[in-house]
């Protein structure tokens, strides 16, 4: 059941229009509609001229476990290296890997170097971007201060009128709440968030694992959970009072990775703040006994009473410890964080799954535990990764496919400025309108393997893995953005 | 780290086990994946080379041309050396890299560090490092045998084996189950803590860790964990900041080292301070059982974490353990090394 593209053989190369492509017979997800079930796709001309559900005997057989169409996913959170580090990425290997991965939007974060605190910078990445050939869509976030030193704002006007969604310091927290305030209340004037990397950076000066059990008995310095959920309290506290003075303020707090900063954003948007949050694959899905060698998923690693089950007990330690590949900030945590990550997607706390894509290159990667860069390679693998989830029945398809499209989209709506571009479109199947989607198949496994990955960053814990759902197209703004090289071979 | 080995049926915690152990592991990396069992072997081993060490040429060529490398990241005096004179009483090759004369200071990885040095002909290589689990990097593309001689805060298995091996000696019948151990010091930071932790623990020892709440951290939940006697073959320990309580009846009693930097850390308020509280003096000493032994890994700060004329006390081990060091060397690169030709399962990484 791969999916058929009309003349497979002379099929297009990567940017050029899709003139023809057929799917018949695979499972539909819409999650603008919330539809969905068996189905039928057919684009012409890159745009999505039908989207037939099926019924009674025409849809016997087609099941969600199979071929899977999607809206193209947007990844609110990446780091695609360039300029500045274009050994690690590139914007071109960037967008190549994103398009493997499902993505058909990306939103890249400005610690680049320079960073992307003007215009120029900006230009850059888009003529990289052009020049790539790709159809994936580059965003991008300003820095909030210059060279994100924390001290003075950066030309935030001339970089909204250059076209930001928004503007952080990721890779690092806006320095001091006094710049903060001021961010929020200028960019809160120009209609855009600020995007907060929450880590109290004196709690976590030489941190390098989540403090805890496992990090005690590796012997790695401990990074609390207080780093994270005192900055997230301030952050939150700073938004309140600058609302006062700017009611467009709007905050955005990237890659929560504690249950105790999740529940301060359960509460601050219940209180009406105007405050959203998104939560990465690995931090969803690893724990920090990865770096003792589990490899089991977070889920399995939870006991009945909700505490984390003791990898030294029960025989879960299987690889090599302190792989550098899983030194990440914010560092994974324990299984009961993972779980409250997964419950704040599932309750709507978390609006969307985001990569936090982190390409390192081997010299900086493949180096002792503690000297290892923070991140992981992970555009490629989110979508096995959310599956995994799915998989294990912790994650319905239709919200995990929403966390990759509408969730991030409408976080995007919540910007008054970015909520007029195109950037915070809906993300459904909707017929007449370029397309924009992807397929994979849930029963097609793929290794992760150094090779099998586009980006040059092959620091994933992964490698080795097998993940489910093998992406076998991605088409965006009705351009060929990727096709599985075994795409129609297997035709009869 | 603890891959499960088919040793792992360790029955009894410290008890006796059978004579016909044989040695299996690669590398030493740390006490932690070592069975009870193969931990009795490397007393059984260090007893033989006691014997060597005690005849007027202390020389025996074991380890005839076979090539051991130190290779220490960090400065150390009496390891290195303890290190190397265990090698050469085996008859070995030794080279010794000091990382402040060779090309680390140029900024050469480490990896291509133990590459070169393999491709030099290194077959054990003993490593001292900074940073927690550096040995575990370097016993993955190394061809030989690694010998963690420290990493970090994470374990420094051969000083564990070595104070077990002085506990052992002191207590009657060699047995430590049931016996009070007390380590009172800067838990936090400290390597030879969490080897001990592990090589106690299986021994059956009565452990109690103590400190100051700031260098204890995160120790508490290690301990809680493992309250239930949860791990397979190790049993419960105690972690406290009350000295008196750690000291009081105890078989064994061992200080360590308090470094400056805590001060500037803002761990600790001063050295006078840390020593009013708990430092071992005579008369916290005297908390502990009579015939108790005082212990230090060294190098010792007298005065501050145990006082001058405690460590020169007719209780203080401090020189034997400096000289058991040696022996507890010799077996490990004797056993490493393969002298037991038929022992080697090869246990790939590990």
């Amino acid at each position: 059941m791969s999916p058929k593209a009309s003349d497979a053989a002379v099929g297009p190369k990567v940017g050029e229009t899709v003139e023809r492509f057929e799917l018949e017979k695979a499972w539909l997800v819409d999650p603008v509609s919330g539809r969905e079930g068996p189905g039928e796709v057919v684009v012409i001309d890159g745009i999505l001229e039908s989207v037939v559900w099926l019924e009674g005997a025409e849809a016997a057989g087609i099941t969600a476990e199979g071929v899977v169409v999607a809206p193209g996913f947007f990844d609110l959170h990446a780091h695609f290296r360039e300029p500045g580090f274009e050994d690690a990425e590139t914007v071109a290997t960037g967008v190549a890997a994103a398009a493997h991965g499902g993505y058909t939007t990306v939103a890249l974060m400005p610690n680049t170097s320079p960073a992307l605190d003007e215009p120029g910078v900006l230009e850059r990445i888009r003529s990289a971007s052009r020049a790539s050939g790709s159809p994936v869509e580059v965003l991008a976030f300003g820095a909030v201060s210059v060279g994100r030193a924390g001290e003075q704002l950066s030309a935030m006007g001339e970089l909204a009128d250059a076209g930001v969604i928004g503007y952080s310091d990721d890779g690092a927290p806006v320095r001091t709440p006094k710049l903060l305030r001021s961010a929020l209340l200028y960019a809160g004037m120009l209609g855009l968030p600020v995007v907060e990397h929450a880590e109290d950076l004196e709690l976590t000066a030489n941190a390098e694992a989540n403090e805890g059990y496992v990090a005690s008995i590796l012997g790695l310095q401990g990074w609390p959970t207080a780093a994270e959920v005192s900055a997230v309290s301030r952050d939150l506290a700073v938004l309140e009072d600058a609302l006062r003075d700017e009611p467009r303020a709007r905050l955005h707090l990237t890659h929560l990775s504690t249950a105790a900063s999740l529940e301060l954003v359960r509460r601050a948007r219940a209180a009406g703040l105007p405050v959203t949050c998104d939560v990465t694959p690995h931090h969803l899905a690893f724990a920090d006994e990865w770096i003792a060698g589990a490899r089991r998923w977070s889920w399995e690693a939870l006991a009945a009473d909700g505490t984390s089950r003791d990898p030294w007990t029960d025989g879960a330690l299987t690889a090599p410890p302190y792989n550098p590949a899983l030194r990440v900030n914010p560092p994974l945590r324990t299984p009961a964080d993972a779980a409250a990550c997964l419950a704040a997607l599932l309750d709507g706390t978390a609006s969307a799954v985001v990569t936090d894509h982190a390409p390192h290159t081997v010299v900086d990667k493949e180096v002792e535990f503690g000297r290892a860069s923070n991140g992981i390679s992970g555009i490629e693998t989110a979508l096995g990764v959310v599956l995994a989830l799915v998989d294990a029945g912790k994650l319905p398809l239709g919200r995990a496919i929403a966390a990759l499209t509408t969730g991030p989209a409408g976080v995007v709506a919540c910007w008054p400025t970015a909520a007029a571009t195109p950037a915070a479109r809906k993300r459904g199947l909707t017929e007449g309108e370029p397309a924009d989607l992807v397929v994979f198949d849930r029963a097609d496994r793929w290794q992760v393997t150094p090779e099998s990955l586009r980006s040059k960053g092959k620091n994933s814990p992964l490698l080795g893995r097998e993940l489910s759902g093998r992406v076998l197209i991605t088409i965006a703004g009705g351009r060929l953005a990727y096709e599985d090289p075994q795409a129609g071979d297997d035709e009869p | 780290m603890s891959v499960a080995t088919e040793a792992d049926a360790a029955p009894v915690k410290g008890a006796a086990p059978n004579q016909d152990v044989v040695w299996h592991h690669r590398h030493l990396l740390d006490v932690d994946v070592v069975t009870w069992p193969e931990i009795d072997l490397i007393m059984r081993t260090t007893d033989e080379m006691k014997g060597i060490l005690a005849r007027p040429i202390r020389k025996v060529p074991a380890l005839n041309g076979r090539r051991v490398t130190t290779l220490f990241y960090e400065a150390s005096t009496r390891t290195r050396v303890s290190f190397e004179t265990a090698a050469r009483n085996l008859s070995a090759d030794v080279v010794s890299v000091a990382t402040a004369t060779s090309s680390v200071t140029k900024g050469e990885s480490l990896v291509d560090t133990v590459r070169t040095l393999e491709a030099l002909g290194a077959e054990i290589l003993v490593m001292r490092h900074s940073v927690s689990g550096a040995p575990y990097l370097a016993a993955e593309i190394f061809g030989g045998h690694v010998l963690n001689g420290g990493d970090g805060w994470h374990a420094h298995p051969t000083q564990a084996l070595l104070d077990l091996y002085t506990m052992r000696q002191h207590l009657p019948g060699g047995d430590l189950r049931g016996r009070k151990v007390a380590i009172v010091g800067d838990i936090l930071h400290s390597r030879v803590a969490r080897s001990n932790i592990w090589s106690l623990t299986a021994a059956g020892a009565d452990l109690w860790l103590c400190g100051p709440a700031t260098l204890l951290r995160g120790m508490d939940r290690w301990a809680t964990a493992w309250s239930g006697g949860a791990v397979p073959g190790h049993g419960r320990f105690h972690v406290t900041s009350d000295v008196e309580a750690a000291l009081r009846d105890a078989d064994v009693v061992m200080a360590l080292r308090i470094q400056r930097e805590r001060m500037q850390g803002g761990l600790l308020p001063s050295l006078r301070e840390y020593a009013a509280r708990f430092g071992l003096n005579a008369e916290r000493v005297s908390l502990a059982k009579p015939e108790a032994i005082v212990m230090h890994p060294g190098p010792m700060n007298e005065g501050v974490e145990i006082a001058p004329d405690v460590a020169i006390s007719g209780r203080a081990v401090i020189t034997e353990q400096v000289a058991n060091g040696v022996a507890v060397r010799m077996a490990l690169l004797y056993l490493l090394a393969g002298a037991h030709e038929t022992a080697h399962a090869g246990e790939a990484g590990r």
